[in-house]
């Protein structure tokens, strides 16, 4: 064997092998999320009209002919929405998870790795963001700017990278230590490559586990927020304004909250599932607390 | 040199641990003022930089000189720096400015409401406990067993639900469909039943997961295998020995928690219009209320720098290392 084919077949043990049924709750958790997926575009692509009025419909209860879900006060179709509802929650998670998991591992990074001043400031001001509780932030920002989408995602994106550099930072601090990483200062290494070829991906594990657990989080973050009228308002849909719009006709028709809520009930779960068994698959033990 | 620690008798250990110790306090509460400082300027960032109330409040109604005259009122044809200048001099005594709807001082507005969600709060808390506690005990005595295994799959499902879903559910279950609690407001004890469920319920899976957690790890211990040793029944030692040990960790959750729900229950409150401080802040978000919004921030940071020392005590008091600063 070349040094070359040693080198690829490490890393190809050093990969978990995904079996998953050996692994329960990440097999129902991608079951979950799937099923919901293939919900949200069987309802999409079947029926085009979300948000489409039809004042005859109104208040049609569930299995009625052409409304599985039922319409209404407008005769909107639930299932219609719900499903756009769902497309846009998991965009809006996406969108927020990536964007903070570049910016809180980055940081994160340079804090494990310089340490000294630029750890204590870095940390420092990561414990004064995190003791401001994000919902009061959300509220009191998202009502003096314009809500639309891009905000609503930068916004909890503001709030959301913070755990990332905790997490990153202690990963690093132990991961500094180690012998492979002595080795290739030894060996002259950059420090671009310590950082990038070495401790990126010794945290990018535990960061896909943070990442997993707080997309549902943030599902839960943007269907409140638009529950509140402050984030997605339509033309573009949103669970939680669907389920506020429904509120208001609660005692007439409890399909317009029940479905989306437990649409969206769903979602988190499917999310958490994840984490939770990716945290197993790797046996990293990743914590987030808190909503 | 003869200090305090030596005419008290102490050993020089423990006198390092002592001295230690205080600097660990002294640390966190410096880091308390400036979490308190950071909130200030924050408040005042979020409500300054996005826009000019004057411009908003009122909605189309007034002419161009009424509009001059509210801006002019709350002062926002300062330059920036210069209000700044004035609301840190102004916060500094606990003068937030006045709630332009009311006319009130800001700070006694959030003042008045706070009582309220705390007394919410703390039912949500206590309810959460009381459930959490028994089940993380019984998971981690009977851990793998069918029991535990399912009630892990009803927290998770527990965690995953919406408050607001969980409390408008409740309203139309309790109060439409069978009429037996109040829908709204603050008016018997009885009002106090929904909110507290819909804010608790979600926090069970939080508190169990973590104390589950907690207890494992004492479970692990030497000092267990040596209790099983001597013959201790299993019951005996996580409920006295193991459960002390697990609280450390979780009192200090249970006061971030605290701290987060204190800005954390707008949603719920404005459901039930519950009069607490998240109902005065959504008021004052819709309205464009500034003064209000940067004294509810501030109060509820510094409720939050609270809860959070007074977790540092609670723990040193259930742990004696954390007093004798081997484990700060």
């Amino acid at each position: 064997m070349t040094a070359r084919a040693v080198q690829r077949h490490a890393a190809m043990r050093s990969w978990p092998r995904l079996q998953l049924k050996a692994h329960p709750t990440l097999r129902l958790g991608l079951l979950v999320l799937f099923g919901m997926l293939a919900v949200a575009a069987w309802g999409t692509v079947a029926l085009p009209g979300a948000g489409q009025q039809d004042l005859a419909q109104s208040f049609l209860p569930p299995l009625s002919p052409g409304h599985l879900l039922g319409t209404d006060q407008l005769g909107q179709d639930v299932l219609a929405w719900t499903s756009a509802g769902i497309w846009v929650g998991l965009e809006v998670s996406l969108a927020v998870v990536s964007i903070s998991a570049v910016i809180g591992i980055s940081v994160g990074l340079c804090a494990g790795y310089f340490g000294g001043i630029v750890d204590a400031v870095i940390m420092r001001v990561v414990d004064v963001c995190l003791s401001i509780p994000p919902l009061l932030v959300f509220v009191a920002a998202a009502a003096l700017l314009r809500p639309s989408m891009p905000m609503l995602i930068l916004l909890i994106s503001a709030v959301a990278w913070l755990p990332y550099v905790r997490l990153v930072r202690s990963v690093v601090l132990v991961e500094r230590e180690r012998g492979y990483l002595l080795a290739a200062r030894l060996s002259g290494a950059t420090r671009r490559r310590l950082l990038f070829g070495h401790l990126l991906p010794a945290v990018s594990t535990p960061a896909l586990v943070l990442g997993s657990l707080q997309a549902g989080y943030v599902l839960l973050w943007e269907a409140g927020l638009s529950f509140l009228g402050l984030g997605i308002r339509p033309p573009q849909h949103s669970l939680g304004y669907l389920i506020a719009d429904g509120r208001e006709t609660l005692s007439t028709a409890w399909w317009v909250v029940v479905f989306p809520g437990a649409a969206l009930a769903l979602l988190v779960l499917a999310a958490h599932l994840i984490g939770d068994g990716l945290r197993d698959l790797v046996q990293q033990d990743v914590e987030i607390i808190g909503r | 040199m003869s200090t305090l620690a030596d005419l008290a008798g102490l050993e020089s250990g423990e006198h390092e641990a002592a001295r230690r110790y205080g600097r660990y306090i002294g640390w966190r509460l410096a880091q308390g003022l400036l979490v308190v400082a950071g909130a200030v300027v924050v408040s005042f960032l979020i409500t300054n930089l996005s826009g000019n109330p004057g411009q908003v409040i009122g909605g189309s109604f007034l002419s161009p000189q009424q509009r001059q005259q509210i801006i002019d009122q709350l002062g926002y044809n300062r330059p920036v720096l210069q209000r700044l200048g004035s609301y840190l001099a102004g916060a500094a005594h606990g003068d937030f400015g006045t709630s332009y709807q009311t006319g009130e001082p800001a700070l006694r507005v959030v003042l008045t409401a706070l009582p309220n969600t705390v007394l919410l709060i703390g039912c949500a808390i206590a309810l959460a406990v009381v459930v959490a506690v028994p089940v993380a005990m019984l998971s981690v005595l009977r851990r793998g067993s069918a029991g535990d295994r399912s009630s892990r799959v009803v927290m998770m499902l527990a965690g995953a639900l919406p408050d607001f879903w969980i409390a408008i559910i409740l309203v139309r279950l309790l109060s439409v469909n069978l009429s037996w609690l109040p829908a709204i407001g603050f008016t018997s004890p009885q009002s106090l039943i929904m909110p507290t469920l819909a804010l608790a319920l979600p926090l069970i899976p939080a508190f169990v997961r973590l104390l589950r957690g907690a207890l494992l790890d004492v479970v692990g211990q030497d000092f267990v295998t040596v209790l099983r040793s001597k013959g201790f029944r299993d019951r005996f030692i996580v409920a006295h020995q193991a459960l002390r040990n697990a609280m450390v960790p979780f009192v200090t959750l249970l006061a971030m928690q605290i701290g987060w729900l204190l800005g954390g229950t707008i949603i719920v409150e404005v459901i039930f219009a519950w009069p607490g401080i998240g109902s005065v802040i959504n008021n004052a978000v819709q309205a464009r209320d500034v003064a209000v919004i940067q004294a509810a921030v501030v109060v509820v940071a510094c409720g939050y720098v609270l809860l959070n020392l007074a977790a540092d005590v609670v723990v040193t008091v259930i742990d004696p290392r954390v007093r004798s600063g081997a484990r700060p």
